[in-house]
C-alpha cells in the first residue's frame, strides 16, 4: 500500500486496496510500471507518479491466460488489447471478489466445461441414433428418387472392376454359355429368367451371366446385372432352386439395394469420418462402427430380398421352397464368427421366413428334365 | 511483488509445471474418449493456453486468446466446404471414362493442395491469437500462393528423394516469416537451405544407402524380361511363375527386407538428432526487425526427452497389460457360453475396442507430455535474443482472423499444436 504524491489527477485514499502492476496500453509494446487502486466502482490504473492510465469497471474485467502466479486482466469485448498484470496475490484476491467475471477458483470454468461435456455426449448419442435408424431410412427414401440411369452407371462401374478381378488371363472365357456345347444351357437359363422377369415389373432389363467359378454364390449389381457362379448350379438339385436364388437377386435389383448401400456407406463415412473421431485411436472406432452398422443394413436388405424372391416365385407359379433348400445347402448349419458382423441373417431364420411365404399349391416346374440337364452343363467348356 | 524474469531480460524461460500439464492431458484424453473426439477443440485450446502462458520472453509471457468455440465453428464451416468437394470426387469416381480412372489421383493432389492452404490459414489463426505485451502477432500474404509454392516444393522433394527438403523448408519459412508481424514489426527468415542440407546430409546418406544397395541388388539379380512375361501371362499362379523364371529372387527379397529393416531402425535412432537439427536451424533463422534469435539447443537434450518417453512408455505398457488382462477376462465372461447373445457380442466388441483406444490414447498422451512438451521447453530455453531495445516501440497492427484454416486442417488431418 502506497500513498500518492499530492497534486495528481488520482485522489489517494488509503482505505482503498492498492498495489503495483504492469500495464500495457495495447497501442504500443512499451511496458508501464503502474499502480492499481481498487476504487468502489472501478479499478484505477495510474503511473507511480499518479497520472491516470486507465479506469476499468469491475464488470468489464476479464481474466486471461497467464502463468499460475500472475493475474492477467483485460476488458471484455475490447478491440484494443490493453493488459494489466498483477503479481500480488492479495491484490489479485481483492479484484476477484469485486469482479463478477473473474473467477480464480475455476468454478465457473468447471461448470462451463461440464455443460460442454454433457452436450458432446448427447451429440455423440444422437449421431449414433442417426446412423442406426436415420441413414437406412434416408437411403430407402432417396434411392427410389434417383433415376434408374444412376443404378446402371454404378452397376457398370462395379462390373468393370469385377471382370478385371475374375479375369482368368489366357485360361478361357469367364462367362459360360457362349460355346456351342453350352448354348442349350444358356437357353434354359433364359427361360427361367424370362418367366421371373415377366412377373417382376422391373424398371430396366435384366442381364444374367453364368461365371466359371466354383463358389456357390450369386451376385446382383445395381441396374439389373446378375452373376450366377457355376458352383451354385452344380449344387442345385432342381430348376426351382436356381429360380429361387435368381428371384432373390432380382429382389436386390428391384429394391435397388446396390444404390442404397452406396448411399449408406457415403452417409456413414460422412457421419463418422468427418464429424467424429479425429483423435488417436479414433480411426479404429470409426471402422468398427461402420462395419457393424453396414452389416446390420445388409442383414435387413438380405431378409427383404428373401421375402421378395419367395413372393416372386409364388407369383410365377413356381415352388418357393427351392430358395430355402438351396440356402440351407450353401449356408450350412451354423456359421462361425460374430453375429453382429454377419452380412446375412442366420440361415435357419431365413429358411423359416421363406417357408412361411412359399405357397406351392399347383406349381409348374421352371424347366423340364431335358432343359434342366442342359442347364447343368452350361459350363461344359 | 515479484517482477517475474526481471533479472533475466533478454532470455527466454519456460515457467510451466509438468504436473499441471500431465493433469490437463490426462483429463483431456478421458474426455476425448467419452465424447468420441468432440472434446479436441477444448483440449487444443487448453494446451495452447498452457504453453503460451508459460513461455516467458524478455520478462513477459505470451498469451493465447483463441477459444474452443472458434475452433468448433471453423471446423463446421470447413465441413460445409468439404462436403460438396468430397461429393464431387465421389461422383467423378463413378464415371467410367478417363476422369473416373484419374479421380483418385486428382482427389489426392487437390486435397494435398487444400491441406497446405489450411496449414497457412491455421498459422494465421494461431498468430493472431498470440498476444505479447498487449500487441497481436499477425500474418498477411496469400494462402493460395503459399499452397501452390508448398505443393510444388513437395513434388521437388519427392522426386529428389528428399534432397530438396532443406531448400523447401527454407523457402516456405521465408514466405511465412516475410508475411509475419509482431505489431508493426516485420518478421523475416535468415536460415540457409544449403547449410541445413550440409548438416543433414550424413543422416540422409546413412538412411538412403541401404535402400540404394537393395535397389541395386534387384537390378543386378532379377531377370526383368522373364518377370515381365510372367506378370503379363497372368492367371492364378503368378507368384510361382515369377519364382520359376527367377530362381534368385527369394534371396534378394530376404536381403531387401533386412536392408529395409536397417534403414527403418537407423531412421528411428537418428530421428531425435534430426528434430534437434531442424529446431536449432529454424529458431536461429527467425528475425523480427532488429531482433535476432539464436538457438543453442543441444542434440543430447532431445535424446534425453526421448529417453523419458521410453521410460514412461514402459511404465504405461505395464499398466496397459494389466488393463488388457481385465478386458480379456470380461470378454471371456461375455462370450464364454455356447449361445452368445447379440448384446453380449456388442459388449465384448465395445470392450476390445475401448481397450485399443485407451492404449492408443495413452501412448499419445505420454508422447505429448514428454517429447512434445520437452521440445517446446528446450526449444524455448535455448533461445538467445539480441536487439531487444526494438521491443519498446512496436505499435499495434493487425486484426484477429477466422478459424477456418484450423477447421480445414482438422478435417484434412494436417494439424499442428
Amino acid at each position: 500500500m502506497r500513498s500518492m504524491s499530492a497534486g495528481t489527477k488520482m485522489v489517494p485514499d488509503t482505505n482503498m486496496p492498492s498495489g503495483a502492476a504492469v500495464f500495457f496500453d495495447g497501442k504500443t509494446s512499451a511496458r508501464h510500471q503502474a499502480l492499481v487502486v481498487l476504487a468502489p466502482e472501478a479499478l484505477l490504473v495510474a503511473t507511480p507518479d499518479g497520472r491516470m492510465l486507465a479506469e476499468w469497471r469491475y464488470d468489464e474485467l476479464q481474466e486471461l491466460a497467464a502463468p499460475a502466479a500472475v493475474l492477467r486482466l483485460g476488458r471484455r469485448g475490447n478491440a484494443v488489447l490493453e493488459r494489466l498484470e498483477i503479481f500480488d496475490t492479495e491484490l489479485a484476491a481483492a479484484i476477484d471478489t469485486r469482479a463478477p467475471h473473474v473467477d480464480r477458483t475455476g468454478l465457473s470454468q468447471r461448470r462451463h466445461r461440464g455443460s460442454v461435456i454433457g452436450w458432446s455426449v448427447a451429440a455423440t448419442a444422437s449421431l449414433l441414433l442417426v446412423a442406426w435408424f436415420g441413414i437406412p431410412a434416408l437411403a430407402a427414401r432417396i434411392a427410389p428418387l434417383l433415376p434408374v440411369a444412376v443404378d446402371r452407371k454404378l452397376g457398370d462401374a462395379v462390373d468393370m472392376q469385377m471382370r478385371s478381378l475374375l479375369d482368368r488371363g489366357n485360361a478361357g472365357a469367364i462367362e459360360c454359355g457362349a460355346a456351342e456345347a453350352e448354348k442349350a444351357g444358356r437357353a434354359a437359363m433364359d427361360k427361367i429368367v424370362q418367366r421371373l422377369e415377366a412377373q417382376a415389373a422391373l424398371p430396366g432389363k435384366l442381364r444374367t451371366f453364368v461365371i466359371r467359378k466354383p463358389e456357390a454364390n450369386a451376385i446382383a449389381l445395381p441396374g439389373g446385372q446378375i452373376y450366377v457362379f457355376r458352383g451354385l448350379i452344380d449344387k442345385a438339385d432342381n430348376a426351382d432352386e436356381v429360380a429361387g436364388v435368381l428371384a432373390h437377386e432380382i429382389g436386390h435389383v428391384a429394391h435397388r439395394d446396390g444404390t442404397k448401400a452406396v448411399l449408406q456407406a457415403g452417409g456413414l463415412s460422412f457421419l463418422f469420418g468427418m464429424l467424429l473421431g479425429d483423435f488417436v485411436g479414433g480411426g479404429a472406432v470409426v471402422i468398427a462402427a461402420k462395419t457393424v452398422l453396414q452389416s446390420s443394413y445388409s442383414r435387413e436388405a438380405e431378409a427383404s430380398a428373401d421375402a421378395y424372391g419367395a413372393a416372386l416365385v409364388n407369383k410365377a407359379g413356381g415352388n418357393a421352397h427351392g430358395l430355402a433348400t438351396m440356402l440351407s445347402k450353401i449356408g450350412g448349419a451354423t456359421e462361425p464368427g460374430m453375429k453382429i458382423l454377419l452380412d446375412h441373417p442366420e440361415t435357419r431364420a431365413r429358411v423359416a421366413a421363406i417357408n412361411g411365404i412359399a405357397a406351392p399349391k399347383s406349381t409348374t416346374p421352371f424347366l423340364d428334365a431335358k432343359e434342366w440337364a442342359a442347364l447343368k452343363r452350361i459350363c461344359a467348356e | 511483488m515479484t517482477d517475474a524474469g526481471a533479472a533475466q531480460i533478454g532470455g527466454v524461460r519456460f515457467l510451466g509445471s509438468r504436473r499441471v500439464y500431465w493433469r490437463l492431458l490426462l483429463r483431456g484424453a478421458l474426455l476425448l474418449l467419452l465424447t468420441l473426439g468432440v472434446y479436441r477443440f477444448w483440449l487444443a485450446t487448453d494446451v495452447r493456453r498452457y504453453l503460451w502462458a508459460n513461455s516467458e520472453i524478455a520478462g513477459e509471457t505470451l498469451e493465447y486468446t483463441g477459444t474452443p468455440l472458434e475452433l468448433l465453428l471453423g471446423f463446421l464451416v470447413a465441413i460445409a466446404i468439404l462436403v460438396p468437394v468430397y461429393a464431387g470426387f465421389f461422383l467423378a469416381a463413378l464415371d467410367l471414362g478417363p476422369i473416373g480412372q484419374m479421380s483418385g489421383l486428382i482427389a489426392f493432389l487437390a486435397l494435398g493442395v487444400l491441406g497446405q492452404y489450411a496449414i497457412y490459414r491455421a498459422r494465421r489463426y494461431r498468430l493472431t491469437r498470440t498476444i505479447y505485451r498487449g500487441l497481436r502477432f499477425h500474418q498477411d500474404g496469400s494462402a493460395w500462393a503459399y499452397a501452390l509454392r508448398a505443393s510444388l516444393w513437395w513434388l521437388a522433394t519427392f522426386f529428389t528423394l528428399g534432397l530438396a527438403y532443406p531448400f523447401q523448408v527454407a523457402s516456405l519459412e521465408r514466405y511465412k516469416m516475410r508475411h509475419t508481424y509482431y505489431g508493426d514489426l516485420a518478421g523475416r527468415f535468415d536460415g540457409s537451405g544449403l547449410r541445413l542440407l550440409l548438416r543433414g546430409l550424413p543422416m540422409w546418406i546413412a538412411i538412403v544407402t541401404p535402400l540404394a544397395v537393395t535397389v541395386g541388388a534387384f537390378i543386378e539379380v532379377v531377370d526383368w524380361q522373364a518377370l515381365a512375361d510372367a506378370a503379363a501371362a497372368g492367371g492364378d499362379d503368378v507368384m510361382s511363375k515369377i519364382e520359376g523364371s527367377n530362381p534368385a529372387i527369394g534371396g534378394v527379397v530376404v536381403f531387401a527386407l533386412l536392408m529395409a529393416g536397417a534403414a527403418v531402425t537407423l531412421a528411428a535412432v537418428l530421428y531425435p538428432a534430426f528434430e534437434a537439427l531442424m529446431l536449432r536451424w529454424w529458431s536461429s533463422g527467425l528475425r523480427f526487425g532488429d531482433i535476432e534469435i539464436r538457438s543453442t539447443l543441444r542434440t543430447a537434450q532431445v535424446y534425453g526427452a526421448y529417453m523419458r518417453f521410453l521410460g514412461y512408455s514402459i511404465l504405461f505398457c505395464i499398466v496397459a497389460a494389466i488393463l488388457a488382462g481385465v478386458a480379456l477376462l470380461v470378454v471371456g465372461l461375455l462370450t464364454g457360453g455356447d449361445t452368445t447373445s447379440l448384446g453380449g457380442e456388442i459388449a465384448a466388441t465395445a470392450t476390445l475396442l475401448g481397450g485399443y483406444v485407451v492404449i492408443a490414447l495413452g501412448f499419445s498422451t505420454v508422447y505429448r507430455a514428454t517429447v512434445k512438451l520437452s521440445l517446446w521447453q528446450l526449444g524455448m530455453e535455448a533461445l538467445q535474443l539480441s536487439g531487444l531495445p526494438a521491443l519498446d516501440q512496436v505499435r499495434a497492427s493487425g486484426r484477429a482472423s477466422s478459424a477456418l484454416g484450423e477447421g480445414l486442417a482438422d478435417a484434412l488431418n494436417v494439424g499442428g499444436y
